[in-house]
């Protein structure tokens, strides 16, 4: 191993075969991987389906459709990623609280005070944006642990969430209307229609996050104290300061989510973020399947975004592979568990082999 | 070469550090335990009957029983969000065979724990030997048990379930003294881990792990079996928790132990252990169950909505990890 280390890394790849160079990529570049794992995923369906082992063609109709229930995870995988990047055991289990806190609230500003809609999402985000400034406080000004304080803000935002309107939704006309938001949109054939939502918050939302995580001054702040704060802090970083705005991202990316989550179901429910296992779990699972290293100080929003996409279409998949009842749902319990533990694995391979990971 | 010497030479002189029997955070949480009883009992009419006791004492069994083995988890700097997802798998298994096969009692545990080691182990071995963070590895159990239980399941729930199990069921047979035989269980174990954290070599191994592997590591101390042990207690106190949550039978329902991870380590956390590992004892855990079990029930008793105990449980979740750690920084500050 050491001596490995000592070789440069130029002379390394001069030395290596090309199927060294394949596997090296496609170790090291997250992407990459994930981009081949895509096109598997889909060709493998699309095989199912032209033996008939599926219930419905998985064709690209289908998959357009599917990207509705891409948006809520890839909104929180990226809010996620933010928050494991600052480093110190930085994770957010509270996101889905607040997507249930933060959609109640806009259920109340748009069905209940009867606010115009612009203000109510504004307003919507902001509530989000200060429950993470909260945790951001917490954990980065108090020095909790992570873990810790966004666990017990789980528990205080979703019991808020239940109480604010006697554990009953809000689904008032006003908010019925919302589902325009998520509505289809259609294009000329071949083109498939595609939840409008996509384009009105996802690309906007992720391309913003891209630009703030990888070409401004925050983003790299955030990835130096991610990496190693006491070097970061002589390198005049406001350490703190970094890890409470990340917090407060995800907080706001969690309020967007609840915009989308109230349209989706039509109706303001306090449970929409914490029912069963929550969005947490799936939202971490995207990040680190993305590449994000739990360690902190690694990770990017391109990988995050077609890891949604490949999990998205593989739980889209399965739900035409396995028809009966709850088969297929359970099937995709089973493969978001394997595929976490196998890319976390692929991390720790990918850094012990080749020291780095994109 | 001088100063090793005078260190060594005045080490014998220097006063051994007294070893207390309990924390001042164990203090503490007795206090808020004790102070909460006394305030419901003069509250309300109902909280000091021997029907609510038990029935207290019982709800927080499995919660403390699991976390005597969250416990060890923690103080390794590891963390086990899969055990809710352990005790599903672990329910369906038990109800079936005590149903369907009519396993008598003995033989139902011993079933329930040995399949718990075996979902510990898992974890354990992919912690040490993945070397993957244990919240990851954690996480993807979780669902991967989940998604057992639910195949084992098909596509009901077990209903009829006999109460093969009522012997440390919340029913009256489930009672010694007045007390819930689950809680007998869940404090002889907990007295059995405390000594064993406290005066065994390997015991104080875990601390060791939890503070700092790589020195524990080259201080003798066997890293990766201490962590796989951690992780197979773990599993096995699911398994004994997963029993006294079957109980008396009736019906195991297909999102058994949903949450209960959340539960156990809001236990735990306020008992005093520290997230960052190498800190924590079972008897601050077994305290902390107490209080949140106190808090669910107050909240009952009193007709607050129900949603409202998971705020307190929150809120107690920040007081007691606050005040350690404004008690770690005056210690670091002297």
């Amino acid at each position: 191993m050491t001596e490995i280390e000592t070789v440069p890394a130029a002379e390394r790849a001069r030395g290596e075969g090309i199927a060294a160079r394949v596997l090296r990529i496609a170790l090291t570049e997250r992407v990459v991987l994930l981009a081949v794992l895509l096109v598997v995923v889909v060709v493998w369906f699309r095989v199912l389906g032209a033996g008939g082992y599926l219930v419905a063609p998985y064709d690209v109709r289908y998959l357009g459709n599917a990207l509705e229930s891409m948006v809520p995870f890839a909104l929180l995988a990226v809010a996620e990623l933010f928050v494991i990047v600052s480093g110190r055991g930085g994770i957010d289990l509270s996101v889905g609280a607040i997507v249930s806190l933060a959609g109640m609230a806009f259920g109340f500003m748009v069905g209940v005070w009867e606010w115009p809609l612009l203000p109510s999402i504004v307003g919507c985000i902001v509530v989000g944006a200060l429950l993470g400034a909260v945790n951001g406080a917490l954990v980065a000004y108090v020095r909790f642990p992570a873990l810790i304080a966004t666990l017990a803000t789980y528990y205080a935002y979703s019991s808020l969430a239940l109480i604010s309107n006697g554990n009953a939704p809000i689904s008032t006309p006003p908010v019925v209307a919302l589902h325009s938001l998520t509505r289809n949109v259609n294009f000329p054939e071949p083109l498939p229609p595609v939840p409008l939502h996509v384009f009105t918050i996802l690309l906007p939302c992720a391309l913003l996050a891209w630009v703030v995580v990888s070409r401004s001054t925050y983003g790299r702040s955030l990835y130096a104290v991610g990496t190693n704060d006491v070097a970061a802090a002589y390198a005049t970083q406001s350490v703190a300061r970094t890890r409470f705005t990340a917090f407060v991202m995800s907080g706001l990316l969690s309020g967007v989510v609840a915009v989308v989550t109230v349209g989706q179901f039509a109706s303001a429910r306090p449970d929409a973020g914490i029912v069963g296992n929550g969005m947490a779990l799936p939202a971490i699972t995207v990040a680190v399947l993305g590449g994000v290293a739990i360690q902190g100080g690694i990770g990017r929003v391109g990988g995050v975004l077609v890891a949604a996409l490949l999990v998205t279409w593989l739980n889209a998949g399965m739900l035409l592979a396995f028809p009966e009842g709850a088969e297929g749902s359970r099937y995709q319990l089973l493969a978001l568990g394997l595929v976490l533990v196998l890319s976390a694995l692929l991390n720790t391979v990918a850094l012990r082999r080749y020291g780095r990971l994109s | 070469m001088t100063s090793t010497a005078t260190t060594a030479a005045a080490a014998p002189t220097r006063r051994r550090p007294r070893v207390r029997a309990i924390e001042g955070q164990e203090i503490a949480l007795i206090g808020v335990v004790g102070l909460l009883w006394v305030v419901l009992s003069l509250v309300t009419d109902t909280f000091l009957t021997t029907g609510n006791l038990q029935n207290i004492l019982f709800t927080v069994a499995p919660i403390a029983l699991i976390g005597i083995g969250m416990t060890a988890v923690i103080v390794t700097a590891g963390i086990d969000v899969s055990v809710g997802s352990q005790a599903a798998v672990v329910m369906v298994i038990v109800a079936l065979l005590v149903r369907d096969s009519g396993l008598p009692f003995l033989p139902a545990v011993a079933v329930a724990v040995v399949v718990g080691l075996v979902l510990g182990a898992v974890n354990g071995l992919l912690v040490a030997y993945g070397g993957i963070h244990p919240i990851i590895v954690t996480f993807g159990t979780l669902n991967i048990y989940r998604f057992v239980s639910l195949q084992i399941f098909g596509t009901e729930q077990v209903a009829g379930v006999p109460p093969t199990l009522a012997p440390i069921g919340g029913g009256a047979e489930g009672k010694l003294l007045g007390v819930p035989t689950a809680w007998w269980l869940t404090l002889v174990l907990a007295a059995g881990m405390w000594c064993y954290m406290r005066f065994w070599a390997t015991g104080r191994h875990l601390y060791a792990v939890g503070g700092d592997a790589f020195a524990a590591r080259l201080a003798g101390v066997r890293v990766r079996r201490r962590q796989i042990s951690a992780y197979v207690l773990t599993g096995a106190c699911v398994g004994l928790a997963a029993c006294i949550l079957i109980g008396s039978g009736g019906l195991v329902q297909q999102n058994v132990g949903t949450g209960l991870e959340l539960r156990v380590i809001a236990a735990v956390v306020i008992g005093g252990t520290s997230i960052i590992g190498g800190r924590g004892t079972v008897l601050g855990t077994v305290l902390g169950a107490l209080l949140v079990g106190t808090v669910s029930s107050a909240v009952t008793l009193l007709s607050w909505p129900s949603e409202l105990a998971q705020l307190f449980i929150g809120l107690f979740i920040l007081v007691a990890v606050g005040v350690d750690l404004l008690r770690e920084r005056r210690r670091s500050a002297r």
